[in-house]
């Protein structure tokens, strides 16, 4: 189709009806902008929810910000105090989870697409499946094995001991090795998807030129696999930020000093007397900070992940 | 013996400085002594030479193929995360033949069937099954509807069309224990926006999220909101692979903008939709986190979901085997999903 | 440099349904140390599968192949010391041409930075692309790239270059000009080439010998002269030439070559080496054809109605057929080719004699398909070949 039907209209016959009769190209528009509005009202109100005085909370509308005297960031103050130190344990997990489920996808990806055997689509198959399994079906061994049979804050006790070590972060190397495991395979698919559409004929001119496969990896195919690395990455920090089962059944505790971000949130602002909102909204943010920061860093990478 | 020669080739060549074509210096190979003592005592270079030659290489073969060579490249991902999901299915299906409690070590003696008669009986089973089939269905049906008509929209060439998909996409983004802190508020009882609006057509305040007729619906809505986004973005995606000529013949066989996409375009959207229906209904039999985030383990009623059921069985009851039974049925439900997906892929060539 | 042997070469490919598919059926072929061997054959004939044979790209299941004495069956492919040429160029796009023109030296051999740099702008300067070796390809022209492909295959010095289909994404012009360069330039190198196209212009051109392939089967080996004057069967006669050889199905009766469209009166000495097979199909080559605005007299020459005249320039591709009183196409009808002068004026003339000299005349058996008997080239046939 055409690149720019806004400049040219009676010539191009591809020109839509909503350049010759205006009116329905304000509606178009009028609809997209109402749509921003049902997709923006619940982050927006809980944006002016969380600078809300308890007073300003009853009197004002939710989507209005408040009047001055109604303004407080004492909720952000709490909420930030109560998540900082689920921030750092979600990010000491999230990042190097990422980078493992980048990396062995990439390998698996490679290993299934760019080499020549029987049975791979099997195996690829395997990979894909495991996308789509519900992770209720495995938290019961996973807690099992990490708790019973692994035991892992045990084993590496001689290690608490040592300066910036402590015991929760056994749960977090738990945390590590869960997280990539079950994002393997996304990622596996995401790698593969562009390795499908690499030509074969330079994979074998490399072949012929005497690189041998893990010389064609290196050189060939992880450079150029670097944007499909940032689509992954930015992916896979979002899903492994966001996540909440795993913190729910490993960790266990929003008071455990392991608990991550989405752990400690979900306990946030619940009090005797009723839930707290304007808390509430502005753990919410706080949580979702880093998300969002990557989100509108880099929305078209993340677009990219969401297709496969 | 060639292969010999080679060897002392690239042996050869620090001496010979290299500075030389490759070739000459394969020349020089072949004529050093070493060369020409390994040939006259193999004798005559013929039958024999080349038929050891052909078994040492076919010893060799099975190293060489391309299936032990990418060994190292797939073995250890899939050996992980083979381990993390299928071993731990196994495991899980192992733990629900079992009475295991949550006390001291799984007793793997008596094994049997009793947790899934027990869940045949268990009314808040069937209740669970039906809620899932529910959210399943309407949830999958709406994201469609709506991703579609997103994508049919922003695919008209539209000004700041990648800014509208940012914001489309944005809730996707988002955690559901986040989104479920926004959705608690829009649904508030005294508060919320939604009732307030009702309450502009003088209808309500209605209890979205207590009244056992409307959580599922309310949730359903909510969770339309967070991902209609992505199918928006799978459709998008199709459309744009649609070459634009199609366009422009179905115009010039004069068909409207409707026709156009319901008699062209759309029917061409049938394997984004089948892909992309895969990962709605999946993601439907697993959603606990928007719940929990809004009840705890125990969902008002209505609005209870074999996931839920399935954490809470297990996590706060203690009830271990009993929740890895529902864990299982909960397996069965989405490889009745994945397995025809799979094999439709593999049949057409897309895997 | 090496001698490359295929000795019975088969390749079976399973396919979804578990049919086995014979791609390549029992070839056997030597190239000598320095030959530039072509393989020439309609797409699907298997000669790009013998190709990746020989590359270590494909397995072999069955025969074997030698370089000089070494079997290189099981040997991989980056072990062979084999370049290749792909048609698509198959060039590393996130590299320099340099980077692209280095990565066999810097993976094949471990010679240091300055030499591999040093050899990199020598091939370079030979091949007329020093001037872009720090580009990247998506800043080549389709011929430049083609170019860097060539150099990359060159700079390793190997023992063998693979040329699968390297010109044909090129336009016309660019193509009959890298014929000639490629031919100028393996000369210069004098290394076993083997090169596969399915344009019998480029095998006709560039090879010092030929190799027809169709079905999987080998049909011929020769020079190119060879394959054009004396095929071995149908196949090649047919493939090899353009415009194609005039065939003609019929049978000998008696001292005569009887078809449905007309009787051709045989020598005796033809006869003779028809040796009693009786279904024959004759070929002749357009240019052997003679054409004259006279009443046909001789015997041999046919009175024939000139359907359509393709001016080419050098020369005019005249097509004829039988007035057989309908006036519609029918793909039946027997149509000759004919290639005349192309000065001579044929238009406005729309009936002419066609005489078919009998030592011009391939005889192929109908039923095998195989040459019978070859024309007799004036003087020595050996000679000219």
């Amino acid at each position: 189709m055409s690149t720019d039907t806004h400049s040219s209209t009676d010539t191009d016959p591809t020109s839509s009806w909503i350049d010759r009769v205006s009116a329905s190209d304000v509606g178009l528009y009028a609809l997209l902008l109402g749509l921003v509005a049902f997709y923006l009202t619940p982050i927006q109100t809980g944006l002016v929810t969380s600078i809300k005085t308890s007073q300003a909370l009853r009197e004002t509308l939710p989507f209005l910000p408040p009047g001055a005297a109604g303004i407080t960031f004492e909720k952000w103050q709490v909420a930030f105090e109560a998540l900082s130190s689920g921030m750092i344990n979600s990010m000491l997990f999230t990042i190097p989870s990422t980078i493992l489920c980048a990396v062995f996808g990439s390998m698996a990806a490679y290993g299934l697409t760019l080499a020549n055997w029987r049975g791979q689509v099997l195996v690829f198959a395997t990979f894909i499946a495991g996308i789509f399994i519900p992770y209720q079906a495995v938290i019961i061994p996973l807690s099992e094995f990490w708790t019973v049979w692994v035991n892992l804050d045990g084993r590496l006790a001689f290690l608490w001991g040592l300066p910036l070590l402590a015991e929760k972060h056994a749960t977090i190397i738990e945390l590590i090795i869960t997280h990539t495991a079950y994002g393997i395979p996304i990622c596996t698919v995401l790698f593969r998807a562009q390795y499908q559409t690499m030509s074969w004929e330079m994979i074998e001119a490399a072949r012929l030129d005497g690189a041998s496969m893990w010389r064609v990896y290196r050189r060939i195919v992880l450079p150029l696999s670097i944007p499909m690395f940032a689509v992954v990455f930015i992916f896979q920090f979002t899903q492994i930020w966001n996540e909440f089962l795993f913190s729910l059944t490993l960790i266990r505790s929003v008071s455990d000093p392991a608990a991550s971000v989405t752990l400690i949130l979900s306990g946030l602002g619940e009090a005797m007397e009723g839930v707290d909102f304007p808390l509430r909204m502005a753990g919410a943010f706080v949580a979702a900070l880093p998300t969002l920061i990557v989100y509108v860093l880099f929305a078209d990478e993340f677009a990219e992940g969401v297709k496969v | 013996m060639r292969s010999r020669a080679r060897h002392a080739r690239s042996d050869d060549g620090g001496c010979d400085g290299r500075a030389d074509r490759p070739a000459s210096l394969a020349d020089a190979a072949e004529n050093s002594p070493d060369a020409s003592a390994l040939r006259s005592d193999g004798g005559v270079a013929g039958e024999t030479a080349i038929t050891d030659d052909y078994e040492r290489t076919r010893l060799q073969r099975w190293r060489d193929s391309d299936f032990v060579q990418s060994v190292p490249f797939w073995l250890p991902p899939f050996l992980l995360m083979g381990f993390f999901v299928y071993a731990a299915i196994g495991w899980n299906f192992l733990i629900s033949l079992t009475e295991y409690s949550g006390f001291g070590d799984i007793d793997y003696s008596t094994i049997g069937l009793h947790n899934y008669v027990e869940l045949v009986a268990d009314a808040g089973f069937w209740a669970a099954t039906r809620n899932t089939l529910v959210l399943l269905v309407a949830f999958t049906l709406a994201c469609l509807v709506l991703g579609l008509s997103l994508a049919i929209l922003l695919d008209r060439k539209i000004r700041f069309e990648r800014t509208f998909r940012t914001i489309y996409l944005l809730p996707f983004a988002l955690s559901f224990i986040v989104t479920a802190q926004f959705w608690m508020w829009m649904y508030n009882f005294d508060f919320g926006i939604i009732n307030g609006l009702f309450g502009l057509v003088g209808l309500g305040p209605y209890s979205w999220l207590g009244s056992p007729r409307l959580v599922l619906g309310s949730v359903i809505f909510a969770l339309m909101w967070q991902f209609s986004g992505y199918t928006m973005v799978v459709y998008l995606a199709a459309l744009r692979a649609i070459p634009g000529d199609q366009y422009e013949a179905a115009r010039v066989d004069g068909a409207n903008t409707l026709k156009l996409y319901w008699r062209v375009i759309i029917p061409q959207l049938k394997p984004a939709t089948v892909s992309a229906s895969v990962v709605l209904v999946l993601f439907a039999l697993k959603a606990f986190d928007f719940l929990y985030a809004i009840w705890g383990f125990r969902p008002r009623r209505g609005a209870d979901i074999l996931a839920t059921k399935m954490v809470r069985e297990a996590f706060q009851r203690q009830e271990w085997a009993y929740g890895a039974s529902i864990a299982i049925v909960l397996f069965i439900l989405s490889l009745a999903i994945i397995a025809p997906y799979l094999y439709q892929q593999y049949t057409q060539g897309n895997l | 440099m090496a001698r490359t042997t295929l000795e019975h070469i088969t390749k079976v490919f399973t396919d979804d349904n578990a049919n086995d598919i014979v791609a390549v059926d029992d070839v056997s072929i030597e190239i000598e140390d320095g030959e530039f061997l072509v393989l020439v054959g309609p797409s699907g004939c298997g000669k790009s599968t013998t190709l990746r044979m020989v590359a270590g790209l494909e397995t072999i299941t069955d025969g074997r192949i030698r370089l000089d004495d070494r079997v290189i069956n099981d040997l991989p492919a980056q072990d062979r010391d084999i370049a290749m040429v792909f048609q698509s160029y198959a060039l590393y796009p996130h590299m320099t041409v340099r980077g692209n023109m280095a990565f066999g030296l810097e993976e094949s051999t471990d010679l240091p930075d300055e030499e591999i740099d040093a050899l990199v702008t020598e091939t370079a300067e030979m091949l007329g692309i020093e001037g872009m070796l720090d580009r990247t390809p998506d800043e080549l022209s389709g011929g430049q790239q083609q170019r860097v492909a060539l150099g990359r295959a060159i700079v390793r010095d190997p023992d063998v270059f693979l040329m699968d289909e390297p010109l044909s994404n090129l336009d016309a012009k660019l193509r009959s000009q890298m014929r000639m360069e490629l031919q100028r330039l393996q000369e210069g190198l004098d290394t076993t080439t083997i090169y596969v196209t399915h344009d019998q212009t480029e095998a006709m051109t560039m090879g010092d010998r030929i190799a027809v392939l169709n079905d999987g089967k080998l049909q011929q080996v020769g020079t190119p002269l060879e394959c054009y004057h004396r095929p071995a069967n149908l196949f090649v006669a047919g493939f090899i030439g353009e415009p194609s050889m005039n065939m003609i199905t019929g049978t000998i009766d008696g001292d005569a070559f009887v078809s449905d469209e007309f009787t051709y009166p045989i020598s005796a000495d033809l006869a003779a080496e028809l040796e009693g097979v009786f279904d024959v199909t004759l070929g002749i080559r357009p240019e052997d054809l003679e054409l004259s605005t006279e009443e046909p007299e001789d015997s041999r020459a046919l009175s024939m109605i000139v359907d359509v005249v393709e001016p080419m320039g050098d020369e005019n591709v005249v097509y004829l057929r039988f007035d057989s009183g309908d006036v519609g196409i029918d793909d039946d009808q027997l149509v000759l080719i004919a290639t005349i002068d192309g000065i001579s004026d044929i238009a406005g003339i729309d009936r002419v004699s066609v005489r078919i000299p009998e030592e011009a005349l391939h005889v192929f058996s109908t039923e095998t398909g195989n040459a019978i008997r070859n024309r007799r080239l004036e003087g020595d046939v050996e000679r000219v070949v």
